[in-house]
């Protein structure tokens, strides 16, 4: 039976082929490829409605009927925001803070992920799901202490203490993502090289961590990304400076239609690299072991 | 005692040093500031006098706490339900083997690739009043005149559900995904010589086996859902109040620190309470089962 692979996947697939009837068949086909490029269309056309409104002249959008085809393209909306200061200094606050927040990120949460990975199963899970529990604090719980607290020490607008503020969603996930990567290197590994004269310090820093180097690089692009969407931190802490995201939510928050659409197309040029980017390695599954816990 | 908890220091002082760091960051960081937010919401706001109710009694008698509590709710309910269902669909069409899945797979994963607050602004051009949404459903004759989507109430619920689940059903695509595909082909082979059809395959081979994956999906989307702060913020950060926006319009808005905490204490205690009552009622149904 051929039809096997169909059968685990379409509950209707494996019926279809049993009757024999081949319009039936057809027809399945047919419902499965509308259904495919209604769920395409559906994730694409949001995307292309911004990238529309940010090349669009006013009259082209700010009607009771707005047009799906663009009339009068323009540049306009891309000069303005390109030309301006406000995109170079949120622009420049957004990837410091990104990467500073990746790095320190993979920094702390590489050693821990690693002495996790060695424990007991009972232990291991244990640790795991305390890590998933800080998952449960509301953001807002946490960003608004840390706003009254970092107000007093002085790290209000500064990219350090946006930093700081950004380590503490992305910890525990990264740490997360990386016990599950280090699983994965057998200990017979770490064995032949203390038999190899290495110690404890040597072995993790020869054999180790390079064996696990494209996990944690994988770790720190997902904190980089959290970092440069985060709206809920940057709202608390950023008072006077302003990140990307900020500035989109500025905008929006002040009904600019035009600039709320380029800022927002802007932000997601650099993830959307960054994905494609981390996708081959989802495909591959260094993530599948992480998502699963 | 003393002695073996020195030899074991001793043993493994590299470990501890290792773990130090992370372990100090989420308890200075993490418990700290949630400890702290309970605390001020036990905190009188005049008196300073602790502990006491009045912060929750006074949030409880404001009519956009109640909204904010209901609309928080509601967007999760809906926004769940929408997200486990597109998102099994979705899965286990990836799951066939069929030509341009590759190609398929990139474009149903392709709003991971975008910040939640840009899927916002571009929900926000469909949503609008004068927006493509309403223009669609004028062209098709199913309205005369345009609706408002983002009032308070159901529809405003529904358009930030829908909005927050283009965002994240890639996610749960994912966990479903790498649920299916560890289900071993040889339990569908024993349920084929069983004569059982596509669809009592689905019921009682793939939907039991997919119940891990199941669970962490929805966990996940569900304490997510009650966090929404993003996508509310820039739809109709003032017209949808949620828990989270509410907390920051307290914060900002009114410069009410005391209520701000309270209204996250809640937030935090619904979260708690879900993710309690879920395990207690699908392992007892298991145990049930079993």
């Amino acid at each position: 039976m051929s039809t096997h692979g169909q059968a685990i996947a379409h509950p209707d697939a494996g019926a279809g082929a049993r009757t024999g009837a081949g319009v039936d068949r057809l027809a399945l086909r047919f419902g499965f490829v509308v259904l495919a490029v209604f769920f395409g269309l559906m994730t694409v056309l949001p995307l292309l409605i911004l990238l529309k409104v940010s090349i669009s002249s006013p009259q082209d959008v700010m009607t009771a009927h707005p047009p799906i085809w663009i009339y009068n393209p323009t540049l306009q909306h891309w000069r303005n925001i390109l030309s301006s200061d406000a995109l170079w200094s949120s622009g420049r606050h957004s990837f410091v803070v990104a990467t500073g927040t990746a790095a320190l990120a993979v920094l702390i949460a590489a050693p821990a992920a690693y002495v996790i990975s060695r424990l007991p199963r009972g232990w291991r899970y244990g640790m795991v799901l305390a890590l998933l529990f800080t998952r449960m604090f509301p953001d807002v719980a946490i960003a608004m202490p840390v706003a009254i607290t970092f107000l007093r020490l002085g790290l209000n607008d500064t990219d350090l203490g946006l930093i700081l503020a950004h380590l503490v969603p992305n910890l525990p996930f990264v740490a997360w993502i990386l016990v599950g990567t280090f699983e994965t290197i057998p200990r017979e590994i770490e064995e032949a090289s203390f038999v190899d004269g290495n110690g404890k310090v040597g072995t993790l820093a020869r054999v180790v961590m390079p064996i696990a180097a494209p996990g944690i690089a994988v770790a720190a692009l997902f904190a980089w990304l959290a970092s440069w969407n985060d709206l809920v931190y940057a709202i608390y802490l950023f008072l006077g400076e302003r990140t990307l995201p900020l500035m989109t939510f500025y905008y929006s928050n002040r009904g600019s239609v035009f600039d709320t659409a380029t800022f927002a197309v802007l932000l997601t040029i650099p993830v959307m690299l960054v994905t494609l980017l981390l996708q081959r390695y989802v495909e591959s599954g260094t993530l599948s072991g992480a998502i699963k816990g | 005692m003393m002695t073996r908890s020195g030899h074991l220091l001793r043993a493994y002082w590299l470990e501890a040093l290792m773990v130090m760091p992370l372990a100090l960051y989420i308890g200075l960081l993490t418990f700290v500031p949630v400890l702290q937010a309970i605390r001020m919401s036990f905190t009188d706001r005049y008196d300073g006098s602790f502990p006491t109710l009045s912060n929750y009694q006074y949030i409880v008698s404001r009519p956009d706490f109640g909204a904010a509590f209901l609309n928080t709710i509601g967007i999760t309910i809906i926004g769940v339900l929408l997200e486990m269902t597109v998102g099994l669909i979705l899965a286990l069409m990836l799951a066939r083997g069929f030509r341009g899945r590759g190609f398929f797979r990139t474009i149903i994963l392709t709003p991971m690739g975008v910040p939640t607050l840009v899927a916002g602004a571009a929900m926000l051009y469909f949503f609008r009043t004068n927006g493509y949404l309403n223009e669609l459903l004028l062209r098709l004759g199913l309205i005369d005149v345009p609706v408002y989507w983002t009032e308070s109430g159901l529809r405003g619920m529904l358009a930030v559900a829908i909005a927050d689940m283009w965002k994240v059903t890639p996610i749960v695509v994912l966990l479903l995904l790498a649920g299916l595909e560890a289900i071993p082909r040889d339990v569908y082979e024993a349920a084929d010589v069983d004569g059982a059809t596509g669809w009592q395959a689905f019921r009682s081979v793939t939907l039991p086996l997919l119940m891990p994956s199941i669970t962490m999906a929805l966990i996940l989307r569900a304490i997510d859902a009650f966090r929404i702060f993003d996508v509310v913020m820039v739809m109709a950060s003032r017209s949808i109040p949620v828990m989270s926006t509410f907390v920051y319009i307290n914060y900002f808005d009114f410069q009410d620190q005391y209520s701000a905490s309270a209204a996250a204490t809640i937030l935090l205690l619904m979260i708690v309470a879900f993710v309690a009552a879920y395990f207690l009622i699908v392992e007892r149904r298991r145990g049930e089962l079993a």
